[in-house]
C-alpha cells in the first residue's frame, strides 16, 4: 500500500514538469534595424510596425514576424523611397521571418534560432542565429542581430555618387514577447 | 501489494504519461542547445536541406494570423513600376548634376578673363574674342546640363502619400535659389556682353553679373552637399 501511495506521489510530483501543450506567443513591441554602409554613408533604418505571433509545441518553436518593407526609416524620405525601390518593396511588400528553435532555449540566456527570411521576393536561411533572451514575468526580450547581406537577397546594391553600398545589411532585432496563454 | 504490483503500476504510469505527454520525450532530447557560431545559408528554394531550418508544424502562425490589412500585404506593380521609373530618373538627375558642376567650376575661373579691364580714365582692356568665346560656350553647356538636370527631377514621378523628410527638403529648398539664377545668369551675361560691345563700361543689373553667378554656384554646390550630408569618409574601411 505505501508503494502504491508512493508511486501515485511521484506520478503527481511529476506531472507539473511535464509540457502542458501548446503556449502562445504575442509580439507586443519591436524594433528592427537595418544597418547600411558605403564608403561616405552609415545609415540605419528603423521600424517598430512589426507583428508577431509564436507558438511552442512539442518542444519546438515557430515564431513569426513581419513588417511592411515601407515602415523602415531611415530619416530621409527619398532614401526611404529608393531602398523600396531597389528592395521591390511594392512587388513584395512584407518582410517576413520565420524562426525556428527548441522550446527549452526560451528558458535559457541565448537563443539559437533557424531563421527562413522571406524578403525582395527571395527566401534566405540563416542557421543557428544567436538571440539574447531576458525574461521577466510573462514577457520575455528578444535581441540579435540576422546576418544579412544583398546578395542573400538578390537585389542590385543601391549606390550613391557611383559607390555602392557594402553587401552586408545586418537586421537587429528587439522584440518583446508575452506569453498569452496555454491552449 | 507486494513489490512486483508496485513496479507494475509505475510503468503503467509512466506508459500512460508518455501516450498523454508525448512531446515530454522530444523535448528533452531537444534541449541541448547546439553552441555552434551563426552559420548563413545561402537563399534556397526548400528547407528540407538546411540544418535547423522551419519545419512546417500543426500550430505554425501564419501571416493572416497578425493582423496586417490585405492592403499592406498585397503586391502592387503599378508602384513598383512607377518606383523604379522615379529611380531611373533620379539616377541620370544625379549624375548630370555632377556632370554640370564641371562646366559650371570651369565658366566661373572663366569670368574674370572675358571681362573688359582698366578703371575709368585708364586705357581700357578689352578681353579677346577667345576668352570671350570660350566663358560663353562653358555658360551654354552649364545651362544646358544645368536644365536638363532640373528636367529629370521635375518630371521624375512622384509617389503619393509620402511626407519629404531629411536632407532633401534642403536640396529642394536651394533649388529656389539656384534656379532662378541659372535662369538670370545667362540674361545678365548677355546684356554686360552687349554693354562691352557697345563700348560701355558694364552698368545697370548687368554688372551683377559675376555676383549672381558666384552665388548660383554656391548655392548649387551646397544642394549637392546637402543631399549627401551626413558625409562619414570611410575609405579605409574594409569593404
Amino acid at each position: 500500500m505505501k508503494l502504491k501511495i508512493l508511486a501515485a506521489a511521484f506520478l503527481l510530483a511529476a506531472l507539473p514538469a511535464f509540457p502542458q501543450g501548446p503556449s502562445q506567443w504575442a509580439l507586443v513591441q519591436s524594433t528592427l534595424t537595418y544597418h547600411v554602409s558605403s564608403p561616405i554613408h552609415q545609415v540605419d533604418g528603423v521600424s517598430h510596425a512589426a507583428k508577431g505571433k509564436g507558438v511552442c509545441e512539442a518542444g519546438q518553436c515557430n515564431f513569426l514576424v513581419a513588417a511592411p518593407v515601407k515602415s523602415f526609416q531611415s530619416g530621409d524620405s527619398n532614401r526611404d523611397l529608393h531602398m523600396i525601390e531597389a528592395t521591390r518593396g511594392a512587388a513584395n511588400p512584407m518582410v517576413v521571418v520565420r524562426a525556428h528553435f527548441p522550446e527549452a532555449q526560451i528558458k535559457s540566456s541565448t537563443i539559437y534560432a533557424g531563421l527562413q527570411v522571406q524578403f525582395a521576393g527571395q527566401t534566405a536561411h540563416y542557421a543557428h542565429v544567436p538571440f539574447q533572451v531576458k525574461t521577466q514575468g510573462n514577457e520575455m526580450r528578444i535581441t540579435g542581430t540576422v546576418p544579412s547581406t544583398c546578395s542573400d537577397f538578390r537585389f542590385q546594391r543601391p549606390s550613391f555618387f557611383g559607390m555602392s553600398i557594402n553587401n552586408d545589411i545586418p537586421v537587429h532585432v528587439d522584440a518583446t514577447w508575452r506569453n498569452m496563454k496555454k491552449k | 501489494m507486494n513489490l512486483k504490483g508496485a513496479r507494475r503500476a509505475v510503468a503503467a504510469g509512466g506508459m500512460v504519461l508518455v501516450l498523454l505527454f508525448p512531446q515530454f520525450s522530444r523535448a528533452q532530447s531537444s534541449a541541448k542547445v547546439p553552441e555552434k557560431t551563426p552559420a548563413k545559408q545561402t537563399p534556397a528554394s526548400s528547407s528540407s536541406s538546411v540544418p535547423n531550418a522551419p519545419t512546417p508544424a500543426a500550430q505554425e502562425p501564419s501571416l493572416q494570423d497578425l493582423g496586417f490589412s490585405q492592403q499592406q500585404m498585397q503586391a502592387n506593380p503599378k508602384l513598383q513600376a512607377r518606383l523604379n521609373r522615379r529611380t531611373r530618373m533620379l539616377k541620370i538627375h544625379q549624375r548630370l548634376g555632377l556632370i554640370t558642376l564641371a562646366p559650371m567650376v570651369a565658366d566661373l575661373f572663366t569670368g574674370p578673363m572675358a571681362k573688359a579691364k582698366g578703371r575709368n580714365g585708364q586705357i581700357i582692356r578689352e578681353p579677346t574674342s577667345a576668352n570671350i568665346d570660350m566663358h560663353a560656350a562653358l555658360g551654354s553647356a552649364t545651362a544646358a546640363l544645368y536644365f536638363t538636370t532640373a528636367y529629370y527631377a521635375m518630371f521624375a514621378p512622384r509617389i503619393p502619400g509620402v511626407k519629404k523628410r531629411g536632407a532633401i527638403r534642403m536640396h529642394e529648398a536651394l533649388a529656389w535659389i539656384h534656379g532662378p539664377g541659372m535662369i538670370l545668369t545667362p540674361i545678365l551675361g548677355a546684356m554686360a556682353f552687349k554693354q562691352e560691345q557697345d563700348g560701355e563700361k558694364v552698368h545697370g543689373i548687368a554688372s551683377a553679373h559675376g555676383a549672381v553667378a558666384a552665388t548660383t554656384a554656391l548655392a548649387y554646390g551646397a544642394a549637392i552637399i546637402a543631399v549627401a550630408w551626413p558625409i562619414h569618409l570611410k575609405f579605409w574601411e574594409k569593404r
